[in-house]
């Protein structure tokens, strides 16, 4: 005796297999998508430029540092002042902000920078607030030194020898330093948006490091005599840390997973003609009359679409690796992947069914599921990222508007999991969130199936 | 109220040896239309029943109910005495009016999907779809998907599906629809083979010639009430315009004589005269003819030629249904 949903399943998969326009549909038209995408993005894109304000995150580790003025101390908060000149600085001409700072730490950052959710993400170093006072320090030390020598190169011998090491008298020549600060402009070098972001921020840090030599001098000459002087020691530096995975990273390479999860909502469609289909050819009044369960019907479509998603999900994959899509973690992110996209899988199965509980006959399915999944698509970021539409926070993650959809979830963690080969741990979140909301999406679809079409009329 | 209860038990204890269905008071509204109304029928084991009435006088509706598609608003249909509900779904197959199969599959593969579907083990199936493809005459199409199959062969499968899980109920509903003859042959001589093997089967038709030839009971309905319930030859004797005679005189001249003499036989419902020929009609017209031919004798007529059509089972449908003869 064969069990009843293995029964249906393996129905529907032949079902599935011979009828070619629906296979065409769901297996192709996705790869279709996949060869069109991989030509038009699989090279830097300009995405990302203009005057938009930049998504960027600042890691201030600065401890800051002591300073004494007329044996006073003070603290130097460098780095809070450096982030607070990143907020305010705005584009040239205009009133619009260079940065919009998300306040995250170094973890959440590195989570956002991969899913393109920030476009850069800024280290401020412990020292920097030293690094910051040894350039201040240096840059007046350049310029007092620099005075008396004019002086002397201006008096006689005699005077010269006089006022050599006449400082005013109520200061001392500041103490040479060797500390240096290398701030990290940390992003994905493949994307437009980081490459934009870093230029600007290296800008506004040679800027704020020329402020700092510029306050030093003018102080010193407050006194002293006018001079141009310059230190020529690099005590801030700033340099760029790829993002790990992103080397070489092409627009394309974001859109594939993406693509992915587009022919997972594709089976919205397929599945919910499917299920009308068997309503209006009379095939269901005829299961029912049998000893077949509910469970039966349901399991064994699940099955046969999981069947389907993984076969999906392997061939875009094959088809983005030849188009040059870059993925990490070997055969590994691929099981991983497959399974994230079966969660993404059952979600449309789910949706299916609640749309075959209502559609009146197949076509009318397949059209409402069209309709559905592909704006759901766009929603997902599935090609392209999205907006900020906040929701609110939890887990130490921002949850967007768009975040309650389960595919929106399945498709930040397979893009995770192949570009950057973060394990299941990496993604916790996503898979943890994703489950949840197909759970709910199931349990919605199974009662509006079983009620309206299992049940005698 | 006790002993009322029990009084209904021992009804059905007595009945389910007998009846193999019962359908009782069943009724069936949508809103304020009433498609099935307070139905009561008890078929009896091993009997084709025939199941007639026009389009949209209930019986879909009727059979829905009976098999378990359909809800009824109140009434109980009880298989063997027992509740539907309580009775193993096996119990009845059914062959929808539509070609219910799934193009898809193949022959076998259709019907091993139901033989699972009713839990039996994959020999029995294996071994009942060589069987039935054999009765039914298609064994050379079990590997030909159901989307390359004629129309016939369609409609046989559609009926092998019905009765695949060897329900003890066949329910027929218009099985010969778009048959060609030979392929209606076919179908007469199965559904006699199900009756052989003790099968109760109910038939819908339209083709009354169908229903008078398989059927050992008729039930007529329309607008969801039971007309007439009987075997198809007495209501053919006992309701309709009746049998025709049509007699030629070997003087036609004496026609109008004649006519007016047959007036006064009892029974004779309408008397024409069409193409120089005298047309009778009469309930049992043949136990009528003796009578008839002495009337015309005693007019000196002479008769030259006389035939005698049957009514049919179609002219009771007509007249029960309120459509007029057509001939």
């Amino acid at each position: 005796m064969t069990v009843r949903f293995l029964s249906l399943a393996v129905k529907a998969l032949k079902q599935a297999i011979r009828d070619r326009r629906s296979l065409f549909f769901l297996l192709l038209f996705p790869v279709v998508f996949m060869v069109i995408f991989g030509f038009a993005f699989g090279s830097p894109s300009s995405l990302g430029t203009g005057t938009t304000p930049h998504k960027i995150a600042v890691i201030n580790l600065d401890r800051g540092a002591t300073v004494s003025v007329n044996n006073a101390s003070h603290l130097v908060s460098a780095g809070a002042n450096f982030t607070e000149l990143l907020g305010n600085v705005t584009y040239e001409g205009t009133d619009t902000h260079m940065f919009n700072l998300t306040n995250v730490g170094a973890d959440q950052a590195q989570t956002m920078l991969k899913s393109r959710g920030l476009d850069a993400a800024i280290t401020i170093p412990e020292n920097f607030s030293q690094a910051v006072v040894a350039l201040t320090n240096a840059s007046a030390r350049a310029e007092t030194t620099s005075d008396i020598g004019l002086q002397v190169i201006n008096a006689s011998g005699a005077q010269a020898a006089a006022t050599s090491g006449q400082l005013p008298t109520n200061a001392t020549l500041p103490r040479q330093s060797n500390v240096t600060a290398q701030v990290i402009v940390e992003g994905d070098t493949g994307s437009a948006a980081f490459g934009a972001s870093q230029g600007l921020i290296f800008n506004v840090l040679e800027q704020y490091k020329s402020q700092i030599q510029a306050t030093a001098v003018r102080e010193v000459d407050a006194t002293l005599a006018q001079n141009q002087s310059q230190t020529n020691v690099n005590y801030i530096s700033a340099a760029v840390k790829p993002l790990i995975g992103t080397r070489s990273f092409t627009f394309f390479d974001y859109q594939a997973p993406g693509l992915i999860v587009f022919a997972l909502l594709l089976q919205v469609s397929s599945v919910a003609q499917d299920l009308a289909r068997e309503t209006d050819r009379g095939t269901l009044a005829r299961l029912k009359l049998s000893n077949m369960r509910s469970f039966d019907l349901l399991f064994g479509t699940m099955l046969t679409w999981i069947v389907i998603a993984v076969v999906q999900i392997l061939l875009l994959l094959g088809v983005a690796i030849a188009l040059g899509f870059k993925w990490s973690g070997g055969a590994n992110s691929i099981e991983l992947a497959v399974f994230i996209g079966i969660i993404g899988g059952i979600a449309s199965i789910s949706l299916g069914l609640l749309l075959a509980a209502f559609a009146t006959n197949e076509r009318q399915a397949a059209q409402l599921g069209v309709l559905i999944a592909v704006p759901v698509s766009f929603l997902t970021g599935a090609f392209f990222p999205l907006p900020n539409e906040t929701l609110g926070a939890a887990f130490g993650t921002t949850f967007q508007v768009y975040d309650l959809l389960p595919w929106t979830q399945v498709a930040d963690a397979i893009r995770q999991v192949l570009i950057f080969g973060s394990g299941l741990g990496d993604v916790a979140v996503y898979v943890g969130f994703a489950i949840i909301l197909t759970a709910i999406l199931f349990v919605i679809g199974v009662i509006s199936y079983a009620r309206v079409r299992l049940r005698s009329e | 109220m006790f002993g009322n209860v029990q009084s209904t038990e021992q009804s059905s204890d007595h009945t389910a040896d007998a009846f193999a269905l019962q359908v009782q008071g069943l009724t069936k509204r949508y809103g304020d239309l009433v498609a099935v109304h307070d139905l009561n029928l008890q078929i009896r084991k091993g009997e084709i029943f025939g199941f007639l009435g026009p389009n949209g006088a209930g019986k879909t509706t009727s059979i829905n109910m009976i098999v378990g598609l359909l809800s009824p608003t109140s009434g109980a249909v009880l298989i063997n005495g027992k509740d539907r509900a309580e009775v193993p779904k096996r119990s009845i197959g059914i062959c929808p009016q539509e070609l219910v199969l799934w193009d898809e599959l193949t022959c076998a593969e259709n019907l091993i999907v139901m033989g699972d579907m009713y839990d039996l083990p994959r020999a029995v199936t294996n071994e009942r779809v060589h069987s039935l493809l054999a009765e039914l005459a298609f064994s050379e199409k079990a590997k030909t998907r159901v989307s390359q199959l004629s129309g016939g062969l369609k409609r046989r499968l559609n009926i092998a599906l019905a009765v695949l899980h060897d329900p003890d109920i066949v329910v027929l509903d218009e099985p010969s629809a778009g048959l060609d003859p030979q392929s209606r042959l076919l179908l007469w001589d199965f559904i006699r083979s199900l009756k052989g093997k003790g099968k109760t089967i109910i038939l819908t038709t339209h083709a009354m010639e169908e229903a008078d030839a398989l059927s050992d009971r008729v039930a007529i309905i329309d607008h969801g009430k039971l007309l007439q319930l009987d075997t198809p030859g007495n209501l053919k004797k006992t309701i309709g315009a009746g049998d025709v005679i049509e007699m030629q005189l070997a003087e036609p001249e004496q026609n109008e004589t004649v006519m007016n003499a047959l007036k006064s036989v009892q029974g004779i419902q309408e008397i024409n005269e069409v193409a120089g020929k005298i047309t009778i009609r009469a309930l049992n017209a043949l136990s009528r003819l003796p009578e008839i031919i002495e009337l015309v004798d005693a007019t000196h007529g002479r008769v030259s030629d006389i035939s005698l059509r049957e009514n049919t089972l179609e002219d009771v449908f007509i007249y029960l249904t309120g459509r007029g003869l057509r001939e």
